[in-house]
């Protein structure tokens, strides 16, 4: 079955909402590799952008996604950072062979980096760990 | 980007339209970051306000190819914009903010003020730098404000 990207009811009203959807569609798309990980995928993963002021979530459930405006439910995973963080983030480098992070890869440690520094926050990822390296890889517009 | 009393080019206009490309190539950080560009023309197309002085959609499309832009050519209507394989769309109003510098054209497009309505969103993602170059010519481009918008020929 293929997995579904779906917007909430209202969430167009949040700019941000339609980008992510989209983008996960033309992931989708441009790397059919990604539906797998996509279908793995439980849970529910806010993303705040503190200098835009906008929130969304992101539902994964029933092997797909729906984002929706603003908090959803009780987030597992809760990243709050700056826009620019947010694109860096869809830059990291994955590892070819399981699609993880890539340490070596410059965005990957710049963005080690401001995860160390404060400049992104994420909060309960560590429980959460398979399923924010799902996101990574989903979100990720280089492999 | 000048105010009040310029002798720069109304917005939107051929004569504008001109000029960014000039700005486009005069632009190091694009020719630079722009060069693993290869993915066809990109369209900005300003939505019709007919009290603006704008009556029908218009739009500039960018023949961007490595690093360079070969022409800008300035149309109407959504239908002569389709060869492009990316089309950004916004209103008039929020058009200037954008070439005025005062937006970032990322945080536009993730607060849904700039629309990417054609071509794969990761592309452009890919090319973030370049996109902020792009729209950094723009803001060298010596426009009169003051000026009504002129349609397309």
């Amino acid at each position: 079955m293929e997995p579904f990207v779906a917007l909430a009811p209202g969430a167009e009203r949040n700019g941000f909402a339609p980008m992510l959807a989209q983008l996960v569609r033309d992931n989708l798309t441009e790397r059919p590799n990604k539906k797998d990980t996509l279908r793995r995928m439980r849970g529910r993963v806010a993303l705040v952008i503190e200098d835009l002021e906008l929130v969304v979530t992101l539902h994964f459930h029933d092997g797909g996604v729906t984002v929706h405006d603003d908090f959803h439910g009780i987030p597992d995973t809760t990243v709050r950072t700056d826009a620019e963080w947010i694109t860096k983030m869809s830059l990291i480098e994955l590892e070819p062979r399981f699609g993880l992070p890539d340490p070596r890869g410059a965005v990957a440690r710049e963005v080690a980096k401001a995860q160390a520094d404060g400049a992104i926050k994420v909060h309960g990822a560590l429980p959460r760990l398979p399923l924010m390296l799902r996101l990574t890889k989903l979100l990720s517009v280089v492999g | 980007m000048v105010g009040p009393m310029s002798t720069g080019h109304p917005f939107p206009s051929q004569a504008w339209a001109d000029a960014f490309r000039d700005a486009v190539n005069a632009n190091e950080t694009y020719r630079k970051h722009g060069r693993p560009w290869t993915f066809g023309k990109v369209a900005m197309a300003v939505k019709a306000e007919p009290d603006r002085g704008i009556p029908d959609d218009a739009g500039f499309v960018l023949d961007v190819h490595e690093g360079e832009c070969r022409g800008v050519d300035y149309v109407k209507g959504m239908d002569a914009m389709q060869a492009a394989p990316f089309i950004i769309v916004a209103d008039y109003e929020r058009w200037l903010t954008v070439i005025g510098g005062d937006v970032d054209p990322i945080k536009a497009m993730m607060e849904g003020k700039l629309k990417l309505v054609k071509g794969a969103l990761p592309t452009m993602l890919r090319f973030v730098e370049s996109s902020r170059a792009l729209v950094n010519s723009a803001t060298e481009v010596d426009t009169d404000l003051d000026a009504p918008p002129e349609p397309p020929l």
